[in-house]
């Protein structure tokens, strides 16, 4: 089935792009102009969440174990930004963005003090360059022709924007804020997301290994075991279903996905993310992300609930103008078809 | 003066503040390239999830026809950051609204900034944690 769609998709993904070469130029501006900024502004070059004032020292616990939440008395929360493509986010060995992206983000930049359009506010849309205007990611060729088919349609078929929860990384580039709670008498950390469907994590902290076979159900969230190694939480995920995106611009991945998280706070107000993307199915070697996510030392969670009202479900047409989530039909009846050539 | 100051520190925050849709497709439903602004009667509020909707009736001014527009907003948990309550906006308040049109030719917009006519209070409509800190 999976990969019945996936080839469906890649011969419409690739009949785009044949059909499409103006588009993919057109596109590529947009998509940097997008992803401009890089990490250290994640979020907070917008105006929002930037921490300015004295550096303030890396919290610890009692045990002098890095703290990646609250200290006590006080209030706070991770402010996490948005991401919406981490094909522009990706760090060589020394941390630092790969060359490539780094010229692109001044490319992109000098184009906007030339006058170009700035951003345009679709605040995750605008114009795409599909795979190849991201030829250091590994993809597949099925991969790019979904992430192309995905970009053609403006990420359309998001599945966050179904209410379905974020996997992996995503988790940390879903603009709603995060907290991280560490329980080290119970041996594990809960991290809970305001966003993303409200949802919580849960990461291992007891030296227990992943479950093996069938003991191993794919979820969306994967399966995380965690370690202390030195300053720097590191998490292994594995267990991944596909039905989630890496990112909001319609990276793919497989069951196959294995992530290492490595979370660190060099500072009180911020915590610096990378992930090590390793999915033999989508790509054909690992890549890492990264970016720093800013502490809001006055923030506190609140109450969000996708799914109460989710219009966008309703609205959704399909490629061929049927509605993607229509009501249940009466079993024998012809489902209308819409008005008009679509 | 103040209001003019006031404007300027609006529009400065609207430059850094772009509006920030989590949820769902921005691009697939809305075009940046078509903003609008128009004022008109509010006729119904849905402060939901994961978008809070309100219903403004505006009247065209050649033709005198009115027509009613769905404005999306941010979920009340960033329209909260950004300043707002469920009571800022009521059935009747005139308001300004800013924004994208929809791609499909509907009367729907994308609110990035609304102002409260009777008092000139101007408040982002993004959603996320919006441009509150």
């Amino acid at each position: 089935m999976k990969s019945q769609l996936r080839s469906a998709l890649a011969v419409s993904a690739a009949a785009l792009v044949f059909s499409g070469t103006a588009w993919v130029l057109q596109a590529q501006q947009g998509a940097i102009q997008q992803e401009g900024s890089i990490a250290p502004e994640a979020g907070q070059g917008r105006g929002r969440g930037r921490n300015s004032g004295p550096v303030l020292p890396t919290p610890r616990l009692a045990d002098g174990t890095v703290n990646f939440g609250r200290v006590p008395g006080e209030k706070g929360i991770w402010n996490v930004p948005y991401i919406t493509n981490m094909g522009m986010r990706v760090v060589g060995s020394d941390g630092q963005l790969l060359p490539e992206i780094q010229k692109a983000n001044q490319a992109a930049a000098a184009a906007r003090g030339a006058g170009a359009r700035a951003g345009g506010g679709g605040g995750g849309g605008g114009g795409r360059g599909g795979a190849k205007s991201e030829p250091w990611i590994p993809f597949q060729p099925w991969a790019a022709a979904v992430y192309d088919y995905n970009s053609q349609n403006e990420s359309k078929y998001d599945p966050e924007g179904y209410c379905l929860p974020p996997g992996g990384p995503r988790l940390m580039a879903t603009p709603y804020p995060a907290e991280i709670i560490q329980l080290p008498e119970q041996k594990r950390i809960v991290m809970t997301f305001e966003g993303a469907t409200h949802i919580w994590r849960e990461i291992y902290m007891d030296g227990r290994p992943h479950p093996t076979g069938d003991a191993l159900n794919p979820t969306y969230l994967g399966h995380s075991v965690g370690r202390m190694e030195g300053d720097t939480l590191v998490v292994d995920v594995v267990g991944f279903n596909e039905n989630s995106w890496l990112d909001y611009f319609g990276h793919p991945h497989t069951d196959k996905m294995h992530v290492v998280e490595k979370f660190t706070r060099p500072n009180k107000n911020t915590l610096h993310y990378e992930a090590q993307i390793d999915d033999p199915g989508a790509y054909t070697k690992p890549f890492t992300v990264a970016w720093d996510i800013p502490w809001n030392a006055n923030g506190e969670l609140t109450e969000y609930i996708c799914q109460e009202n989710n219009r966008y479900l309703l609205r959704l047409e399909d490629d061929f103008g049927q509605p993607l989530f229509a009501p249940l039909r009466q079993p024998g009846t012809v489902p209308t078809r819409k008005g008009g050539t679509k | 003066m103040r209001t003019k100051f006031v404007l300027v520190v609006a529009g400065l925050a609207l430059l850094l503040a772009r509006p920030l849709v989590a949820h769902h497709s921005f691009a697939a439903e809305f075009d940046a390239n078509k903003p609008f602004k128009m004022t008109g009667t509010v006729t119904k509020v849905e402060w939901m999830n994961p978008h809070t909707y309100f219903y403004i009736d505006v009247k065209d001014d050649k033709s005198g026809k009115v027509d009613n527009w769905a404005m999306e907003m941010g979920s009340p948990n960033g329209l909260m950051r950004a300043g707002w309550t469920r009571n800022t906006m009521k059935v009747g308040d005139m308001v300004t609204v800013e924004g994208s049109l929809a791609k499909d030719g509907s009367h729907t917009g994308n609110a990035r900034a609304v102002v409260m006519t009777t008092t000139g209070q101007r408040l982002f409509a993004a959603s996320s944690q919006g441009q509150a800190n």
